[in-house]
């Protein structure tokens, strides 16, 4: 390769990577709602928890995981002690162990600063932006700047909205139903990635294990249901293999 | 109460964000790079939608954890409706407008 010629291949690959990295932008910004009201409850509880509104903000920026917060400031609330609150809040991010093994098996050759990079902005968001965008087969050439792209809208945003919460003690009222664009927001991204007999089987489990094990304490009913809803979509898997005598 | 906190807070903070971070690293960390035997993915594969359907569907149907069709069954109307624009023509914000236009108007007229 001549210099210009080499030249020009790195602009054009810094290009595509701009591109990716906006997409992953584009791809997250219809999250932002969803974010408004859970983020504000999580500010306020931090606060109301003993954290002060620094550690509130600490809380949201290096945990970066609501559901967690919630449970850590709701122990610490109830008097719990520190380290019942701080494993009750990791039990309840035990899904994202399932969300790391499943990225690892998109990455390739990846070195350690950027691994540590997935692993930072690992979120339900994140995560399914990146499957649904692996499935369309688009920015293969740059998933990472993809990734990042979803993260710098919602990392930020998280931190914000939790910010609104524990300084101002901000609410949204209720009788909007904000909250609902949180499993609006999964179904939308989930739903065409349904293409299989396996994978609707393995979804319609998960659902009905997902509400018969809702009340299993710290959401490990989450961690149940995705194992049943994973086996019967090995069944079906397996059924089909046997009647039809091709794999899925 | 001082807007930093107590010193418990902290180590409430660094505790749960340095063990959410080990487990978000967890696999990546271990695996990238390296090809799981093919049931096991397949496995991995199947858990993506059954975790989300487990995570979504209480939120849609279960009203402070109690099944209750008279409270909820907008928003099972919504989410139906949602979903079926998403599978259909796919997108995010359309769905999601759609879904939560449906809820309100359902809301506004019962």
């Amino acid at each position: 390769m001549t210099e210009v010629s080499r030249r020009h291949a790195a602009a054009e690959s810094r290009e595509a990577q701009r591109a990716a990295f906006f997409a992953g932008v584009r791809a997250c910004v219809v999250f932002m709602p969803s974010y408004v009201p859970f983020g504000l409850v999580c500010g306020v509880a931090a606060v109301q928890a003993g954290l002060g509104e620094f550690g509130a903000l600490a809380l949201a920026a290096f945990a970066f995981a609501g559901s967690s917060q919630a449970v850590l400031t709701q122990f610490l609330n109830g008097g719990a002690p520190l380290a019942m609150a701080i494993a009750s809040g990791l039990v309840v991010n035990l899904r994202m162990a399932v969300y790391s093994a499943a990225l690892s098996q998109r990455m390739s050759v990846t070195t350690r600063k950027e691994r540590l990079l997935w692993a930072a902005f690992l979120v339900d968001q994140t995560f399914i932006c990146n499957e649904a965008r692996h499935e369309r087969g688009e920015h293969i050439a740059h998933p990472l700047a993809f990734y990042l792209g979803c993260a710098a809208v919602i990392w930020p945003f998280w931190i914000f909205t939790n910010a609104l919460g524990a300084f101002a003690g901000a609410q949204v009222p209720p009788s909007w139903q904000l909250e609902f664009t949180i499993p609006l927001s999964f179904v939308a991204m989930v739903v065409p990635m349904l293409k299989t007999r396996s994978q609707i089987g393995a979804a319609l489990a998960g659902a009905v294990a997902g509400v018969l094990f809702y009340s299993l304490p710290m959401k490990t009913g989450l961690i149940a249901a995705c194992v049943v809803g994973t086996c019967v979509g090995l069944l079906v898997d397996a059924v089909q293999k046997r009647t039809q005598g091709v794999t899925p | 109460m001082s807007v930093w906190g107590s010193a418990d807070g902290w180590i409430a903070i660094a505790g749960l964000a340095v063990g959410t971070f080990l487990i978000r690293y967890s696999f990546i960390g271990f695996l990238a790079g390296r090809r799981l035997p093919p049931p096991v993915a397949r496995a991995l594969q199947l858990a993506v939608p059954a975790i989300f359907a487990a995570l979504v569907m209480p939120l849609v149907i279960l009203a402070n954890g109690e099944l209750s069709v008279s409270a909820r069954y907008p928003h099972v109307i919504a989410a139906l409706i949602a979903g079926g624009y998403a599978w259909w023509r796919g997108g995010m914000l359309m769905p999601l407008l759609l879904g939560m236009a449906v809820l309100h108007a359902i809301l506004a007229l019962t």
